[in-house]
This record gives C-alpha cells, structure tokens and sequence, in this order.
C-alpha cells in the first residue's frame, strides 16, 4: 500500500500543510495522521461517494458546447484547508474593517464626497466610473449599508502573510458551496474531523435573515418583513445557489416578471393576489435591475424597481452603486480609506499594485514592468494581461508605449507566489494552488462566516483557480482550539 | 404563494403522475406483446401511443424519417452506381419504431425520457418548496433515465420509473410541509391521474374492441386484464370481485370506484379536495371558474354512475370529461397562475419618481 503523501514534493510558494523543511505544521497533524492510513484506493472510494452526492444533490452546471446539455460537478478535493483560531480572528478583524471602511466610502461618494474633495481617491475615477450611479446621489440606504453581502478574495503570499486580492461587492457567488463542501465532507469523511473542533457554516441563512430585517424600509415592523430573492432564472449559471439561498432562509425565489410596481410600492404576483415585498436581495446585475431606468428591454429586470427603491419602500440588496468600490483601480486606494475614515492601517494588507492614476506608480510601472505583471484595468477574466518576467523585450516596450498613451487604463501588481494545499491528482497528493473567499454580512455589524470557499487550481503548474478553468473547491476549517505546538516550535 | 411557483408545483404533479402512467402503460404492453396475445407487437406499441394521445406527434416523427431514408437512397443510388457490392454499403436511416418513440424520443414531448427532463426542470425551479429528499430522488429518476438505453432491460427501467414516483409521492407525504403548495402538487398530480385513467378506458374500449366471437373469450379476458395491468388495478379487482373479469366490470372500478386510488371517482374527488385547500385564502374571483368546473366534472361522474352508463354512451361520456379536465386545467392557468394583477397595469409604476 502507497501512502498518499509519499513523495510529496511542495511547490514554488509555500505549502499550507508542510513546512519549507517538510514537517506538518500543528494546524494540520491530526488530518495527516488520519490520511496518512489511506492509500489511492481509499481516496477514490471516498471522492466517488461525494461525487455522487453532490451529482444527485443537483449541484451541478451544465456544459453548453456539448449537445447532449451534459450536467458536471465542481471538483471537490477532500483534504481541506485548516486556519488556526488566532489567525482567522485577525483575518476576522481584517475583513470587518475593510468592509467597514468600503461602505463608509460608498456612503461618502454619494453624498457629501469627502474623499474626493480631500483627493483620498482621484474625482475622475470615481465619478466617470461606469458602475457609479449618479441616480443614486442624495440617497443613502437603511444603516448606510451599501454591501450587505461581500466575498474578499485572499492569498497567502510567499512571505507566509495572508492579503487581499480582490474585492467583490455586487453580488459574490459561492457561498453555497461552502456549506454543500462541508455536508459533503460530514457524509462522506467524518472520520477525518477532529472531534467538535471545527467552526460550523450553516449560521450563514440564519444571519442574512437577520440581516434583512436589520435593513428594512422604515416603518415596517420587524416581524412582517417579507424578505425575497432575485434570481436571473433556472438558466443562470448560479441558480442553484440563488435557488439553495431561498430554501435555506425559508423564503421566495422570485424572477422580474414575478414582480410589480405600483404607486412606488413592489408587490409580488401571489395566488391570491398581490402581496407587498419589502426587501430584494437580489442576484441580478444593476444594470439589469429596471428597464425604465437603463432604457432597454431587459426581460429580468422590474420596470418602476429604481424609483420604489428611492423612495424608501423596497431595500435593495446589495445596493445599487457598488461596482465603482470593488474596481481593480480603486482598489489601490482602499489601504488608504481605511485610513481616512477609519484612522487604522489595515490589518490585511493589498498586494502592492501600481496605477497610472498615481505619477509615483507610473514611473514605477514603467522601469520595473520586466518584474511586474500587467493587467487592463477594465478587465476580467485574464483577458489582456501581460506577464513581465516571461515577456520579450519587444512586448514590454510595446506595453511600455501604451502605458505612457492611457496611464489610466492600467495596473501592475508583482508576480506573486501564493501557497499551495495538498490535493489529489488521481494517484498521490501534490500541491495546488488555493484562494479563500470569506464571505462578510453586513446589516447592524459586520459579521464573518467561519471559514469561506477554498478555491483550488487544477493543475499543479496552475495559479488559475476559477472554476471556468477547470479549478474546483476545498472545505475551510476554522478550528476552535489552539493546535498543541509542535516541539521546538512557539 | 408565488403563482408562478404554484403554477409550477401543479405542472410537477402533473409530469410525474405521467411519467408513472408511460411507464406502467408501455410494461403492461410489453408483457401483451411478449406473449403475442395483442397482434403484433409494433400494433401494441402504436396503440399505447394512440392512448396516450401522441399520434400526431408520431407519425410526424415517422414522416421525417421516411423523408431521411428516400434521401438517402437518392445520394446513396448515385454515389454506389458502379459498384453494388453490398459490403461497402452504410445502413440505412431507421424508421422510428413506437418503442423507442415512446420511451427515449427528445422529440416526442410525452416519452418517458421528456417527461421525466420537463418534470425534473421544474423541480429544480420549485426546489425551495420541495425538501431535499424529494428533490434528490427527481434529480436521481433524472440522472438514471437520462443513461438509459434501449439495449438495456427495458422492464428493469419501468420498474425503477414505478418505484422511484411512488417513493417520491411517500416523500412529499412525509417530509414537505403542509402548504399551498403542496396542494398544488396533488391538484396536478390527480387531475393527472384522472385524465390517464379516462384515456385507458376510452382507447382500450373502443381502438382494441374485440371481434363479436373474441367476446368472454380467453383472449377477451386476457385483454381486460391487460386493462386492470395498465391501471395497477388487476390485485384491487381480485380483491373487490369474486367474479370473472368481464368488460362491464372493469370498466364500472375504473369509473366509479370511489376506493379505488386510480379510478375517476377517486380522483376527481380527490382533486376537488386539494384544490379547495390550496385556494383556501384566494379571492372568490380568482377561484369561481376552476370551483364550478371542478364540482360539475364530480357530478357528472356521479349521474353517469347512477345511470348505469357503461356500455351506453361511454365514449361520449369520456369525451365530454376530457373537456372537462381541459376546462379547469385552463381556468387554473388564467384565473390563478397568470392571472393579471387586479387594478394595476402591468408596467405601473414606470413613470419617474421621487429621489
């Protein structure tokens, strides 16, 4: 029998379960002695059980250049990512903060905008934004929440330290697969927990319910909010979680054409008639939101929604504006508006990025763009970006060239190493790349669900983790006791 | 409730009485058609299609193909002019034969294989009503029709369509709430049954009447069994009757029956029961139309059986009540699915407002 760490050999980057000199860090001692009596025969048995629970569990996206419509799960990997309390606590304090700092600054670009007069953020990049709605100036939504649900992506960089990536304010998706990843992982590898030591993640309906009646328009009593979720359709990529989303909070999935408006009020088309509706979280593009407003025919949207949502009869979850403050540029400025309005350095740290809206950056950008890599600010999805270090001389001017043309359309950030997670590649474990999106709900306070989803790459060789390319997910363990040190170590 | 959702539920109730009726109908047949006794076989399959009201759809189905094969033959004369040897030949498009037709066709909307996909659509679109048990064990009906094929044991597949709706059927008993919605199911669900029993009596009573000398036969008995067979009625009859299986027999369980859970009386009672609980809080004018059709389909049944109707005007009867199951099924759709919001144009509210 092969043991599945036999001939482990760790990545670039570091790796979250072994040491540079390869010994189990404390976090993970209990798993690796449980897995280390498993062989690949084990493994597969184990993967098989959950893949099939989770394929008749309907968790699945349908892959639409095959003919046949065939249905596929995200790849699960059973060995999971395991954070001691004392860091998640200060990555906790770290996302709060942030989120914090992120909605007070949301607040302020649509009302006094304080942070542009005292040149915190470049005017132009806020209020020429495409995602900055300048309908939306003069009104502030219930508690001044504008991100009620956000998923701040982190990587652990080569240095050890957790950052932030990327913020996501509109509507981040993925949550229900962090609680899917953990029923999955209790039914089909219990014997792997350590015993009633690992936070639990099914909180998570509970708080967004608490949320929404935290945030509901005035004058609506706290017992009769009646709460219900947008949803794009059945044909939307993230369906099933809109649809997970409703069952788990006990209320309606509803599409646009579910509801109407009518003297500024949002009711929903009911058996008996029309019943009001007093919060929408919804999972459906700003854009998108109401036909009136964006003057095209969008089949999703609600027509009147925007001037209901105005007038203070409906709250809009996540608010409608927050595009302009999870932007790649504007994310260069978040260190320094947690500063600004909160008066703290920020507990988890950016990666070091470079814009061309800052002189300082600029000049940076172009004398090191060989070690950097440069990405358009605009885009998404890897599409357009340069990598330093493997780019010919001829490329780098080139880039060089448009940089110095539209400073503004671009960012740099170094090369990162981020860590690695042991992951099973049909015969033994080898290291893969992983992110973690924890996810913050905001209505009263700021509050962290334990954990988030672990997303990891497909290959070894991979630092792509999203799951259009082939990448799948891990559960996250926030354990609830100190590991016992390992000898010689604090 | 979200009418859409309710509407739905009804939809989902409705697929998956049907997939257990395609099943059951197309394994009664395949005993008849093993055993020879019903002509043969492809006139058994066909006439489980003409009772499942799919003719049209059937032989436009069979028009394409024949259109594919004289094609084909056209291409095929030209390219093998010289040489006729028959080794090199490709085969020629198939028909389609009633089985697979029935069974797996994507273009027959009422085959096991679509009605099992649409019934497991709207589960997915309905799953924050249904517990996750329900909807594991659609999903996994699903996931196991959709990899069937006809090289397999076909009786195996019906057996597994049988025992997967009844077990989704004691699921939603005893794991989803008490609700509106549940109601809607069982509205669907009976109204369902109602129309598939109806549609068993008619085609088996009158499409494969018998010769006169075929009459109290063996082969006459045997096809009244099969009648039972298609309905889950043949234990119950035994049961019931001590007598011979006869033609007036059958067809007196089926209609009148009021014990009996697949007969009309049952289900139509059963229908009005649940529909009254699912429009328990709707307004009068939203619920007048369905109220009075439901309580005429009732009463009808109730005067055929008080006057004796079996041989008598049965057709017509059974013509009149699918009338009647299409008028409710239609006053559900406009009246309370989609019906438009009292008062209120659809676009009010478009106009610009404060802020």
């Amino acid at each position: 029998m092969t043991n599945l760490f036999e001939g482990y050999e760790p990545g670039r980057g570091p790796d979250e379960m072994f040491t540079t000199d390869g010994q189990v860090r404390p976090a993970y001692r209990g798993l690796h002695a449980r897995m280390s009596a498993w062989d690949a025969d084990t493994y597969v048995r184990r993967q098989d059980i959950a893949d099939i629970e989770t394929m008749n569990g309907g968790i699945t996206f349908t892959v639409y250049n095959d003919e046949s419509g065939t249905e596929r799960i995200f790849p699960f990997s059973l060995v999971p990512r395991i954070i001691v309390p004392s860091e998640w606590r200060r990555l906790e304090a770290g996302l709060q903060q942030r989120v914090t700092a992120l909605n007070r600054f949301l607040t302020d670009i649509y009302s006094d905008q304080h942070c542009l007069r005292d040149g915190v953020v470049p005017a132009e990049l806020v209020l020429d934004h495409p995602a900055y709605r300048a309908r939306m100036r003069g009104f502030t939504p219930p508690l001044g929440v504008y991100a009620h649900i956000a998923g701040i992506d982190l990587v652990r960089d080569a240095d050890g330290v957790f950052k932030v990536l990327e913020d996501n304010l509109r509507t981040p998706s993925g949550v229900s697969y962090v609680i899917e990843n953990r029923r999955t992982m209790l039914n089909t590898v219990p014997d792997l927990f350590p015993d009633g030591r690992v936070e639990p993640v099914d909180d998570y309906p509970e708080r967004l319910s608490e949320m929404a009646v935290a945030v509901r328009p005035e004058g609506i009593p706290a017992d009769q909010v009646r709460t219900v979720i947008l949803t794009p359709g059945a044909y939307n990529s993230a369906y099933f979680e809109h649809s997970f989303l409703a069952r788990q909070m006990g209320v309606e999935l509803v599409e646009g054409r579910d509801l109407v408006v009518d003297n500024h009020r949002v009711y929903l088309r009911a058996t008996s008639g029309l019943e009001r509706v007093d919060v929408i979280y919804r999972r459906v593009d700003d854009d998108f939101l109401d036909p009136v407003e964006v003057l095209r025919d969008s089949m999703l949207g609600v027509a009147g929604l925007v001037g209901a949502y105005l007038a203070g009869n409906v709250t809009i979850v996540n608010a409608i504006g927050t595009g302009v403050a999870d932007d790649k540029t504007t994310y260069r400025f978040v260190p320094d508006l947690i500063r600004y309005y909160l008066g703290e350095d920020a507990i988890i740290p950016n990666i070091e990025t470079y814009t061309g809206w800052r002189e300082d950056d600029l000049e940076f950008m172009v004398e090191h763009l060989e070690e950097l890599v440069l990405k358009p600010s605009d885009g998404s999805g890897g599409y357009g970006i340069i990598v330093g270090p493997q780019a010919s001389k001829e490329t780098l001017d080139a880039a060089r060239l448009r940089i110095r043309e539209e400073p503004r359309k671009w960012i740099a950030q170094p090369t990162l190493e981020f860590s690695t997670i042991p992951s099973f590649n049909g015969e033994r474990l080898e290291p893969r790349r992983a992110d973690l999106r924890p996810f913050i709900v905001t209505g009263e306070s700021s509050w962290v669900l334990p954990g988030g989803l672990t997303r990891v790459a497909a290959t070894r060789e991979s630092y792509i983790v999203n799951s259009s390319q082939g990448g799948g997910s891990k559960d996250t363990w926030i354990l609830r006791a100190e590991p016992a040190a390992a000898d010689g170590e604090a | 409730m979200l009418a859409r959702t309710a509407e739905n539920l009804y939809w989902l109730g409705r697929y998956l009485e049907r997939a257990e009726g395609v099943a059951r109908l197309a394994d009664v047949n395949l005993q008849a058609s093993t055993e020879q006794l019903a002509g043969t076989a492809t006139d058994a399959w066909e006439a489980v299609i003409a009772t499942l009201g799919a003719q049209e759809a059937y032989d436009a189905a069979q028009a394409r193909a024949m259109q594919a094969r004289s094609q084909f033959q056209m291409t095929s004369d030209v390219v093998f002019q010289q040489q006729t040897s028959a080794p090199g030949d490709p085969p020629m498009p198939p028909l389609v034969s009633p089985e697979e037709f029935l069974i797996f066709s994507t273009q027959n909307p009422i085959s096991l294989v679509s009605t099992i996909g649409i019934a497991r659509s709207l589960a997915r679109e309905t799953r924050e009503y249904l517990s996750r048990e329900v909807f594991e064990e659609i999903n996994r009906l699903y996931l196991t029709t959709s990899r069937a094929s006809a090289q397999q044991a076909l009786p195996a597949l019906y057996a597994n369509v049988k025992r997967s709706v009844a077990a989704i059927l004691g699921m939603f008993d005893n794991t989803v709430v008490l609700s509106e919605g549940r109601e809607w199911f069982r509205v669907g669900l009976f109204l369902e049954r109602a129309d598939m029993t109806a549609r068993i009596i008619d085609a088996k009573y009158f499409v494969l009447l018998p010769t006169v000398q075929d009459v109290g036969g063996p082969i006459d008995r045997y096809q009244w069994m099969a009648v039972l067979r298609s309905a889950s009625a043949l234990e119950a009859f035994r049961k019931e009757h001590r007598g011979p299986v006869t033609g007036p027999r059958v067809v007196s369980m089926l209609m009148f029956d009021r014990n009996f859970p697949r007969s009309l009386a049952f289900s139509v009672a059963a229908l009005r029961r649940h529909f009254e609980r699912a429009t328990r809080d709707t307004p009068d004018t939203r619920v007048i139309r369905a109220a009075r059709e439901v309580a005429l389909i009732e009463l009808d049944l109730r005067a055929a059986d008080a006057d004796n109707l079996v041989f008598r005007g049965l057709h017509e009867f059974l013509d009149e009540f699918e009338v009647r199951l299409n008028a409710i099924d239609l006053a559900l759709q406009e009246d309370i699915f989609r019906a438009r919001p009292d008062g209120i144009e659809a676009n009010a509210g478009s106009e610009e407002s404060a802020g």
